[in-house]
């Protein structure tokens, strides 16, 4: 593969390994992190690690939806 | 027919032998659809996450427990995007170019080209 399908490719495995490591710290990790830990400054509070998804799958069949034609 | 493209005395030996595989007990067969199996995997795990999240046994399992449990559908959906993701960007990063057999393509599409216009059609 050429320069800027490298570049592009490893960029969205950096990406997702990135979000991979945050959400499950965030949903697998810190409830079992004691409540004053100062980790606990870095994630929102725990209903956003649903919400969040929730609204970004929405935005990515509504984004899909416009894109398709007919 | 004569004009069918397998002629019929081929198809009856495949039957045959289709046929004949069952008779053979030495290999155990479920009779269960891959959609029945997905289904009674899937709400299998459903009912074991409902009675974590929701306590419906009277477990009264520790707060972190029940904290993990409840977003793990919704974990496990990102879980799988994020396995997509990575995939089809490794593999665009390491997919395997042909530079000489996409020039020589080329060069054949444009003698191809040469040749038809010599020959009369508009392209």
């Amino acid at each position: 593969a050429s320069g800027v399908d490298q570049v592009a490719g490893m960029g969205l495995v950096g990406f997702s390994l990135m979000l991979f490591t945050y959400y499950t710290i965030w949903v697998i990790i810190l409830p079992f992190v004691d409540s004053d830990h100062v980790i606990h400054r870095y994630f929102l509070p725990r209903e956003y690690s649903v919400i969040l998804p929730g609204v970004a799958a929405l935005v990515l069949v509504l984004f899909v939806g416009k894109w398709h034609k007919g | 027919a004569d004009d069918v493209l397998i002629p019929s005395r081929v198809l009856n030996r495949l039957f045959l032998l289709r046929a004949a595989a069952p008779l053979s007990s030495s290999i155990p067969q479920s009779t269960m659809t891959k959609l029945a199996e997905w289904l009674l995997g899937l709400s299998t795990l459903g009912v074991l996450w409902g009675v974590v999240t929701f306590d419906l046994l009277g477990l009264e399992l520790p707060g972190s427990y029940r904290e993990v449990a409840w977003p793990l559908p919704v974990y496990l959906l990102v879980c799988f995007g994020c396995y997509s993701l990575a995939t089809v960007g490794y593999r665009v990063a390491t997919f395997n170019d042909c530079e000489a057999a996409a020039q020589e393509l080329q060069e054949q599409i444009q003698e191809a080209r040469r040749d038809l216009k010599s020959r009369g059609l508009r392209l």
